[in-house]
């Protein structure tokens, strides 16, 4: 199968190499490398569940007459990461443009199924974004994405139901966070200041902004440590949290149960990324004007540090037939004409250009309560520290993370650092079998 | 009979007139029933006999993330005979085989013998309706149960308002219920078809006999319609033994709308598989496991088979 495969494989580029050189005989140069021109259109397929990046398209097309863009939505995260390593371990149907959670950026970069898009022209691009956010796509000296939209860690609060407890302003630190837990709880049966089930990225944000960085990533090098203070200070507070019945352990986020719980304010608050901005109005519509949006709490009085939640990119698979159209695009809707249409559409950008726009900052947002949400939001990416990594087989991690974290959080039994221990071990584990130097 | 008349016969074979070679026409025919064949032959190879093979070839191989693909030779199959979280899903399907699959098998036997006894209304509506739950996609019936059982907002939480009482059918200890009653409420209707169809073919004239003698209608059920339903059964027994270990649609679709439901990444063999080949990208891996829960599905359903002939023999 795999010598059917590889004969294949080569029969296709040697037509392709014969359709090359027909080319350059007839001067059309430009599509060489798959740029795209009138007379030899590219045909891109962009795999994306952002519904912003289909906005950009009729401006792309219009600017560039040789290159038709297909946006195809081919599953959220998980699915469509399974969809790719299917289609690249095929080798044919692999797309050319493809979106990424940042952490699964990694996982397909450090194989090599995704292109540097340094020598493309993203190294120049660097000072544009907000430094986490770069750090995000970047691994060692390589560029494998751009950042398309941004989960800085921020704070959505029901000011509705603080105000209830007799809370009337967000919690400025994690120690009042707890106190106003308290009074919240305080209120009855179903009132809790945030749910958590096993909702890891939200544990990792709280051990980011900590200053933890249980990861170190050097190649093909992984160091995983849970043990260092910054990471036991965090670890230690959400089981204070849960310990004392201050969390609803039974309401798992995305859930219908999750949209009801916000809407009738008995989830006071949700520490999340700056992107619920754009759904919580969709989730929660009878919460308008309630819920207002402040910094994530923070560890020391009068500190001002950031962490991330969520967000992502899109790269181009080493595999794209494409590369210089996709990167064209690629560069146009992330940050060059396409960005606006997709802003004003909702997409929350890490782009320094849009972030210190006024036109961004000074926009009341009705369903925050005329706040202007979009200071907050850019404040907020603006001091996410920087230094965090995932390691590439983190898409495998977080789905066993699961397993294990299902029966602490279900019995009470146990703790999360012994969670995190079992995590760690069970990593450390499998990234050998996977060819990593991993302790 | 003489030795000069034995003489006297041509020592070669002359040609009958009006007769074809005799060898030559077997061949033909054997040409023609292998071109019936083929049809079969082609499919049975290309979906069946290829994807097996190549499985069995990636078994031998472990992909890694760094390196590619290496020879691992049976590597893969001694790590699985020792992999605990492959028991676990392994102990769930039987034990969850053991208690489903009597409980629909019974339920849809009492549902055929109620249809055949001729005493209810509106049978053709019924049967239908008890049918139905077959043709819904097991996502769709998912979804739907998820929301009946639902102890927050669904029929499960206004239940325990009712009663006062704090039922979780979602919780990690009553999840694979849940399951077994979502998979019964599937495919006892099916099941229910299977046995009605046989009993339909029961020769009128044996229950005017048994009328005649004067037995009763439990009596014919025990002495005609069971003992009809014999061979149906055993085939039933062996269907829902190979879909109880399949099991897959619930366990991936459940944990995206409950929480906390005590589904494992390998709560089941084939969700095991499905996330050692697509998150793990353990491809070869994925593929011993997969071949090892076939031979055993194979062996199982073979054990019934025998079993359950031998018991007909012995009528």
């Amino acid at each position: 199968m795999r010598l059917l495969t590889k004969a294949w494989a080569v029969g296709v580029a040697l037509v392709t190499a014969g359709a090359l050189t027909a080319c350059s005989g007839t001067g059309g140069t430009a599509a060489s490398a798959g740029g795209g021109s009138a007379d030899q259109p590219v045909k891109l397929t962009v795999w994306s569940w952002d519904g912003t990046v289909e906005l950009a398209v009729p401006g792309f097309e219009k600017a560039n007459p040789g290159i038709e863009v297909e946006v195809v939505n081919a599953g959220s995260s998980t699915d469509e990461y399974q969809a790719l390593d299917n289609a690249i371990q095929a080798g044919s149907g692999v797309p050319d443009l493809v979106m990424f959670e940042y952490f699964a950026v990694p996982y397909f970069a450090v194989p090599g199924k995704l292109a540097d898009l340094g020598p493309l022209g993203a190294a120049e691009l660097a000072d544009d974004y907000v430094p986490s956010a770069w750090n995000n796509v970047t691994i060692g000296d390589g560029v494998y994405a751009l950042p398309s939209d941004f989960g800085p860690a921020v704070m959505f609060w029901n000011e509705a139901t603080f105000a209830k407890a007799g809370i009337d302003e967000a919690p400025a630190t994690w120690d009042e966070y707890y106190e106003d837990a308290k009074k919240i709880r305080a209120l009855g049966d179903d009132y809790y200041i945030t749910q958590d089930t096993n909702d890891l990225f939200f544990l990792l944000s709280l051990i980011w902004q900590a200053g933890g960085r249980p990861f170190e990533v050097d190649g093909t090098t992984v160091h995983i440590d849970f043990s260092a203070p910054e990471t036991q200070k965090a670890v230690a507070f959400w089981q204070k949290m849960i310990d004392e019945d201050l969390v609803n352990t039974k309401i798992s986020a995305w859930s219908d149960d999750w949209n009801r719980a916000l809407n009738d304010g008995t989830l006071a608050s949700q520490n999340m990324g700056g992107w619920l901005t754009s759904t919580l109005p969709e989730r929660a519509p009878d919460a308008a004007g309630d819920f207002r949006v402040a910094l994530m709490p923070q560890w020391g009085e009068g500190e001002k540090v950031g962490a991330e939640n969520g967000g992502s990119s899109f790269g181009i698979p080493e595999a794209a037939a494409n590369k210089e159209a996709a990167y064209k695009f690629l560069e146009y809707f992330t940050h060059g004409d396409g960005l606006q249409p997709r802003v004003e559409a909702g997409a929350f950008v890490p782009n320094k250009s849009v972030l210190d726009s006024p036109e961004f900052q000074d926009v009341k947002n009705p369903y925050f309560g005329d706040q202007k949400t979009g200071q907050v939001l850019a404040e907020a990416s603006n001091i996410a520290a920087v230094g965090w990594q995932y390691p590439p087989f983190f898409e495998w991690a977080r789905s066993t993370y699961g397993d294990i974290a299902t029966p602490f959080y279900t019995s009470g039994k146990g703790s999360l650092a012994e969670v995190l221990q079992t995590w760690e071990q069970r990593s450390v584990e499998y990234g050998n079998e996977q060819g990593f130097q991993v302790d | 009979m003489s030795a000069t008349e034995r003489m006297t016969r041509p020592a070669v074979a002359v040609p009958v007139p009006g007769g074809a070679p005799q060898h030559y026409r077997r061949r033909r025919t054997r040409q023609i029933g292998w071109a019936f064949v083929a049809p079969f032959g082609i499919l049975f190879a290309l979906v069946f006999i290829v994807p097996i093979t190549y499985a069995a070839y990636l078994s031998l191989f472990q992909d890694r993330m760094v390196g590619g693909p290496s020879f691992v030779g049976l590597a893969n199959y001694t790590k699985l005979f020792g992999d605990a979280q492959f028991w676990d899903g392994v102990t769930r399907v039987v034990s969850f085989t053991l208690i489903q699959v009597p409980v629909m098998l019974v339920l849809a036997l009492v549902l055929a013998l109620a249809m055949d006894s001729m005493r209810l209304r509106g049978m053709r509506f019924m049967r239908v309706a008890i049918f139905l739950p077959y043709a819904v996609p097991a996502i769709v019936s998912t979804l739907m149960w998820g929301f009946m059982l639902g102890v927050r907002y669904g029929l499960f939480g206004s239940i325990n308002g009712w009663l006062g009482t704090d039922i979780d059918p979602f919780r990690p200890s009553t999840t694979l219920i849940s399951i077994g009653i979502m998979v019964t409420w599937a495919f006892t209707g099916y099941n229910m078809l299977i046995f009605d169809s046989v009993l339909k073919a029961v020769p009128q004239e044996l229950y005017e006999a048994a009328a005649i003698d004067g037995a009763g209608e439990f009596r014919v059920i025990r002495a005609i319609k069971l003992p009809a339903l014999r061979g149906s059964l055993v085939i039933t027994v062996i269907f829902s033994i190979i879909g109880t270990f399949q099991i897959f649609n619930e366990p991936q679709i459940l944990p995206s709308m409950v929480a906390n439901s005590g589904i494992t990444t390998y709560y089941t063999p084939n969700l095991y598989a499905f996330n050692l080949a697509f998150t793990g990208s353990q491809q070869g891996y994925a593929a011993a496991l997969a071949l090892v829960m076939a031979a055993f599905t194979i062996a199982i359903a073979y054990a019934v088979q025998i079993r359950g002939m031998r018991d007909a023999l012995d009528q």
